[in-house]
């Protein structure tokens, strides 16, 4: 038994290295599949990062009219933050509204000589609500579109960012689905270069395999060496294509968060503490797709 | 030991490659199946080692049917029939001891047993000094014994020798067809497939002639007929 266990897999590395140039390129293409699945996985993440950070910055606006006291919004406020839906509630006075404005207009003097013009602070009060879930915004919309509300509200904006988190979320999913396409596209290719490797590889050893069976080596005998093969590409393709991944992921992350602008995009973080997970799944995954087609080319080429 | 019982063997569509044959080879014989190409000598031959099935009939091998034997089962079988054919079948990359002692190897002999059996397979073939050549480095005659050596490791209780002569010079047949008599004064049961005139009137021995897949002829001292 470890005899022949031994000459199987001795068998098997030397057709690994006996078809050097058809190796070469079944590995290229198992490494580009595997690549894929992880730009996949990448874009995954990257999609999960930016509807996290566009939701952080959603919120509900609730500018009151000028006139309306503070009692009266922090009343608004204290029910607001009653509601099961509502994560925070920041109230924002008339002159932390006024000191905000001119922050941000600072460098347009039109603007600036404009509040001038006006004489007083112009602003009202405000709220800043923030829900628990993305979900919630449109119940607090419409308990704040109550009547005991509507007439102290000057106006509420949340739209524009419903309208951002529709084409984020569009974005990625539209993103999602290519990387499918594209994975899908090479695993097809995958499976029909393993094919005709086998293929060349059972060509290749023709004589050899005529001759197992004219002295009377087992069926599985002739077979298995092919399987030691497959498993030898698929080991092969997920260690090169870790070898590309990994700095791949270093190089990127500095560019990724400067993109995003927030430090929340950790992907070196994320591969390192999901390392067995990712690279195990895709190494047993490649194993299976190879050996299954190990299996379908021996069953049709390989007459034993 | 070989028992042919109305055996017939039709390839689709409708080609005959034998018909009704019977036949009994006892242990021990030297029989040589003639006739010309195309008669169904090969079939012959194929059915003996399982690579072809009987569309009717029954082969027993030493009490073994293998008329209807399962995929699984031919392996066992083939360790027990030598087979030698016109082609030498050679692993160009393997030295002589290599080609030998592959036959072993891919069975899961023991790396022991195959340093016992090898030598002395060579020796009986007479290639002991040439153990280390490459198949390319030694004639057409040698490399035939090399192929006789390989398959003499399982110490077969029946060779089948389909035109081993086929593609030698009369020197290099004589030597084989001598290397065969030697196996078969051992014990073996020789089954030799030619269309060589020469080798069989020369062996003197029983001669089963084959015309168009039937059995024409059967002489225990028999001679090229046809």
């Amino acid at each position: 038994m470890l005899f022949t266990l031994s000459r199987v897999l001795k068998f098997g590395i030397q057709n690994f290295f006996r078809n050097f140039w058809v190796t070469l390129a079944t590995i290229s293409v198992l490494i580009v599949t595997l690549v894929s699945v992880n730009i996949l996985i990448i874009l995954n993440v990257l999609g999960k990062v930016a509807m996290t950070e566009v939701q952080n910055r959603v919120d509900v606006s609730v500018h009151f009219k000028p006139e309306i006291e503070e009692s009266r919004v922090q009343t608004v406020k204290i029910a607001l933050l009653g509601m099961p839906e509502v994560r925070d509630v920041e109230y924002v006075s008339i002159d932390d509204a006024m000191k905000r404005f001119t922050a941000q207009f600072k460098g347009d003097d039109s603007i600036v000589a404009a509040l001038g013009e006006v004489g007083k602070n112009p602003f009202g009060a405000s709220l800043i609500v923030k829900a628990r879930n993305i979900d919630d915004y449109p119940k607090i919309i419409a308990a704040l579109g109550e009547p005991s509300y509507t007439n102290l509200i000057e106006e509420k904006n949340f739209e524009n960012r419903q309208m951002m988190i529709g084409r984020v979320e569009t974005v990625a999913r539209k993103l999602q689905l290519f990387g499918f396409a594209t994975s899908g596209l090479f695993l097809f290719l995958t499976l029909l270069i393993v094919l005709n490797t086998i293929r060349v590889s059972i060509y290749t050893r023709r004589e050899e395999i005529g001759i197992m069976r004219l002295v009377g080596a087992s069926d599985n005998f002739i077979r298995a060496p092919f399987y030691v093969e497959a498993l030898l590409w698929s080991a092969s393709s997920l260690i090169l294509c870790f070898a590309i991944v990994w700095p791949a992921v270093q190089f990127g992350q500095p560019f990724l968060q400067r993109f995003f602008g927030t430090s929340t995009v950790d992907l070196l973080g994320f591969y390192t503490a999901n390392f067995f997970m990712i690279f195990g799944t895709q190494f047993f995954a490649v194993c299976f797709l190879s050996l299954l087609t190990t299996k379908m080319a021996t069953a049709r080429y390989l007459k034993v | 030991m070989i028992r042919f019982k109305n055996v017939s063997k039709t390839y689709p569509p409708n080609t005959i490659g034998l018909q009704n044959v019977n036949v009994h080879i006892r242990p021990g014989e030297f029989v040589s199946i003639v006739g010309q190409s195309g008669t169904g000598k090969t079939t012959f031959a194929k059915l003996l080692i399982a690579e072809e099935r009987p569309t009717r009939g029954q082969i027993v091998i030493g009490g073994w049917d293998i008329s209807a034997i399962k995929s699984t089962e031919v392996p066992l079988l083939r360790r027990q029939i030598g087979v030698v054919f016109q082609d030498f079948k050679s692993l160009p990359r393997k030295t002589v001891y290599e080609n030998v002692a592959f036959a072993l190897e891919v069975c899961g002999a023991s790396q022991k047993r195959i340093k016992n059996i090898v030598p002395q397979a060579l020796k009986i073939v007479g290639l002991a000094s040439k153990a280390d050549r490459y198949p390319k480095h030694i004639s057409g005659g040698e490399q035939q014994r090399m192929v006789i050596a390989r398959a003499l490791v399982h110490r077969p209780k029946i060779i089948v020798a389909d035109e081993p002569t086929g593609n030698l010079d009369s020197l290099n047949t004589r030597e084989i067809i001598d290397l065969l008599k030697k196996i078969n004064a051992f014990g073996t049961t020789v089954v030799l497939v030619t269309h060589n005139r020469e080798v069989v009137n020369e062996l003197a021995r029983r001669v089963i002639t084959i015309d168009q897949g039937r059995i024409v002829s059967d002489q225990e001292e028999g001679k090229y007929l046809l």
